[in-house]
């Protein structure tokens, strides 16, 4: 049988002044305000934040998938090498600022974002970001990163200045190339240690082995000096007293 | 008058802003008088526009009057409200999302009168950004009328940078000292994403820190306080009690680290007084009586969890029972008749009366029994005051589970009892003081006093027994004889395997009455007493599951 194309219509139980009880939308009245919710530059500006973090994240995790296999790296001069290159490979195709290097660094200790922080890599990865930043002069905030990274700063070149408000980690501004670094805190071990020309500014204390076959520029420490490196050209101060080329001529000394 | 003139705005457009904010649970607004210059009133406060006090907005007519010139006072109220109702509705919303941001702003900036002005800037460019985003709203032209220091400044180019409205600040303002470097860092945060408040409030303060330590440096060269809020200020005034109280539980639970929700109370403390804010027995009320944060913290914690206690058969209550029926007579009181077996008649003769006798025999009424708590704090227990205890806790709930079924708790907090190291609290009702027992820490050997327990135990029919401990007791063997002589129920939790629980355990294993729990990590307290006290105290509980 076909059903009728029109259905008959209800005849309503309720007196006609009561009628609109049962088709009236109790939320009527917040149709009638639609607020506008106009896009904010805040918006595009968060947004474009979060695609270029993803760009240098996959970049980071890319790194770590081709030089620290099985989560293991080795501080060599020829894995560093090769880390390098590889970062500066994933760092060209990304366009970024000072700011997105600091989120990256604050980011590698959110676990949620980033599986895994391994100083090494990461101080690298960290190191090819500097260098490669449209800006001349860079400032991190990392004071409170719990971590603290190492190999930071590496190849500097000249005419970049990169100052770290907090401390760093084991080989900080190894292999530096003439630009300026600049430690707010304290900095650890072999600091310095292969540089070529340059500066290094160490606001607090510095490790042992400090400009370990340094070949040229300056490091500057306003605390104390662990213990100097076997050094073969450049100047170290402690405190603006010149201590090498000087008496102290063995290495890691303690003052 | 000019009082009169805003309260009439207010009532003119409260329907629009509730509407507009969707009808927020907030009461009228109000307007606070103009001080009368001529008799020397005033100055104090008059740059704060709104106040808010447990939900009641008050509007400065003061304030209004002085922006009157700039822009029209239906605007200014307007613009205000619009700021203090997203903040009940939006940011920060409730007191536990407060001392959220508060103690991610501390761990950056470290101070706590810097920490909680950055909380208090964040919630403001929250609250104001939501408005300009979701509602139609002033407030961009009330930002661009106020009166502004160095951060509002910053803070204002800020919005012009996130909402895309001209608020008179030229960015060659800013390109001195860094501010356009701040303001760049500042852009980029999430405000919005309320699930990246965290990280979000740590990064503003990093980014704001250097501003707001010059400006303290300055008021303090100068030894003032420096400029108000307009948008309104001492943003813990917004709260009710029950809200701080919810709050503070939220906190405790989600933190669990006592040092952190230490810091957190005592930062706050002087507001949590100003606030009426205490417990029982008046901490935290009136002068000279602090908070102690240790107890706050476990009270908080414990209040998270819940026990129930399945109630055991009394015997003589005391009170009295319908016992047996007598005829009523004239002059009889009324309320004892039985209306089923008089048929609904008061009528001589027909009409019975309940006769009432103190209530006897098992089985009929139930209660729960008062309970002594015994808990170590010897050296091999974690001390409750430096880190969480799960001991402490543990006592804390079980404590908390007998109050609420209007029982009484006795402590005997112990490490070497006989050497007087030791604390007793008799049986009462005090919450407060049966935290302080119990938040007590001795450190030392462990031995019992049964000398202390009897009298305790003593003429006491109906009482359970509820004892944390590691077992590492020199006198085992002492308290194992008390446990055989008593007829109580006993709930016995230890930590950690060890000899001595061992031996414990075999040696009361045949006794009915007592309940042993090991529990291995200690981070399982909670949960297991809470489990397991279950099991105990209701094993119709077990069979349905």
């Amino acid at each position: 049988m076909m059903k009728s194309p029109t259905p008959p219509k209800k005849s309503s139980i309720l007196p006609p002044d009561k009628e609109s009880w049962i088709t009236k939308n109790p939320f009527e009245e917040f149709k009638t305000f639609a607020a506008p919710t106009p896009d904010l530059p805040l918006d595009q500006i968060v947004q474009s934040t979060e695609a270029v973090m993803d760009r240098i994240r996959r970049g980071y995790e890319k790194l770590l998938e081709e030089e620290a296999k099985e989560l293991v790296w080795m501080v060599q001069y020829n894995t560093i090498i090769k880390a390098y290159e590889v970062a500066e490979k994933y760092v060209r195709e990304v366009d970024y600022t000072a700011e997105d290097i600091e989120d990256f660094c604050f980011a590698l200790e959110n676990t949620q974002r980033i599986p895994y922080l391994i100083p090494g890599p990461a101080g690298v990865y960290i190191s090819a970001l500097c260098n490669y930043a449209m800006e001349e002069e860079i400032v991190l905030k990392l004071s409170e990163l719990k971590t603290e990274i190492n190999l930071i700063g590496f190849r500097l070149s000249k005419g970049k200045r990169l100052m770290i408000e907090g401390d760093t980690g084991d080989f900080t501004g190894i292999g530096l190339e003439g630009g300026e670094l600049v430690i707010e805190g304290n900095s650890k071990n072999w600091t310095g240690a292969g540089m070529r020309g340059g500066k290094i500014l160490i606001k607090k204390n510095i490790g042992l082995h400090t400009g370990e076959w340094m070949m040229g520029g300056e490091i500057y420490v306003g605390g104390r000096v662990r213990g100097l490196g076997n050094i073969v050209e450049g100047k170290v101060y402690e405190r603006d007293k010149l201590v090498y080329p000087g008496k102290v001529r063995y290495p890691n000394l303690y003052y | 008058m000019e009082e009169q003139h805003y309260q009439s705005i207010i009532e003119e457009i409260w329907p629009k802003l509730r509407r507009k904010h969707l009808y927020p649970e907030i009461p009228m607004p109000k307007v606070k008088g103009i001080p009368d210059p001529e008799q020397g009133e005033g100055e104090e406060g008059e740059g704060v526009g709104l106040e808010m006090k447990q939900k009641q907005m008050t509007i400065n007519g003061a304030f209004v009057s002085q922006m009157k010139d700039k822009m029209p006072e239906k605007r200014v109220i307007e613009a205000l409200l619009d700021h203090g109702i997203t903040h009940y509705t939006f940011c920060p919303w409730d007191f536990h999302t407060h001392l959220r941001l508060y103690a991610e702003a501390k761990k950056v900036v470290g101070d706590k009168e810097l920490a909680k002005q950055m909380s208090n800037y964040f919630i403001d460019v929250i609250a104001d950004t939501h408005c300009v985003r979701k509602r139609f709203t002033e407030i961009p032209e009330l930002h661009r009328n106020l009166k502004k220091g160095t951060i509002e400044e910053v803070i204002a180019f800020l919005y012009q940078k996130i909402w895309g409205i001209d608020l008179g600040i030229p960015p060659s303002k800013m390109s001195v000292k860094g501010h356009a470097d701040i303001v760049r860092r500042l852009a980029r945060i999430p405000y919005l994403d309320r699930s990246r408040w965290g990280e979000s409030i740590r990064k503003f303060a990093r980014s704001l820190k250097p501003l707001l330590v010059e400006e303290q440096k300055q008021q303090g060269s100068k030894g003032g306080k420096g400029e108000h809020n307009p948008q309104g200020e001492d943003y813990l005034n917004h709260y009710s009690n029950e809200e701080i109280d919810q709050g503070l539980r939220d906190y405790a639970r989600q933190t669990m680290v006592l040092s952190e929700f230490k810091d957190v109370v005592e930062d706050f403390s002087d507001e949590l007084k100003g606030a009426g804010y205490g417990m029982e027995g008046g901490m935290g009320r009136g002068q000279g009586s602090p908070i102690d944060a240790d107890i706050l913290f476990y009270m908080k914690l414990a209040e998270n969890y819940s026990i129930p206690i399945k109630k055991v058969p009394l015997e003589e209550k005391g009170s009295l029972h319908p016992h047996s029926h007598s005829p009523w007579e004239i002059g009889s009181p009324f309320q004892d008749v039985d209306i089923w077996t008089s048929f609904g008649k008061i009528m001589p003769g027909i009409t019975q009366i309940w006769t009432k006798r103190e209530g006897k025999g098992r089985g009929k009424m139930e209660g729960t029994p008062d309970c002594l708590i015994a808990i170590d704090s010897s050296g091999s227990m974690i001390n409750p005051r430096k880190s969480l205890s799960y001991a402490v806790l543990g006592a804390a709930c079980a404590t908390n589970a007998y109050l609420q079924n209007g029982s009484k708790v006795a402590i005997y907090n112990f490490s070497d009892a006989p050497m007087g190291g030791k604390d007793i609290l008799n049986y009462t009702d005090q919450r407060e003081d049966i935290y302080r027992v119990l938040c007590k820490y001795f450190g030392g050997g462990t031995a019992l006093d049964l000398e202390d327990l009897i009298p305790l135990t003593q003429g006491k029919k109906n009482l359970d027994l509820f004892i944390i401990t590691d077992m590492k007791i020199t006198n085992l063997e002492a308290l194992i004889g008390f446990f055989g002589q008593i007829q109580n129920r006993v709930t016995a939790v230890h930590i950690g395997d060890n000899p001595y629980a061992a031996r414990f355990e075999k040696a009361v294993e045949k006794r009915k009455n007592i309940s042993i729990y090991t529990v291995k990590r200690k981070e399982d307290i909670p949960h297991l007493v809470l489990g397991r006290i279950r099991d105990y105290f209701n094993p119709t509980h077990i069979k349905k599951s």
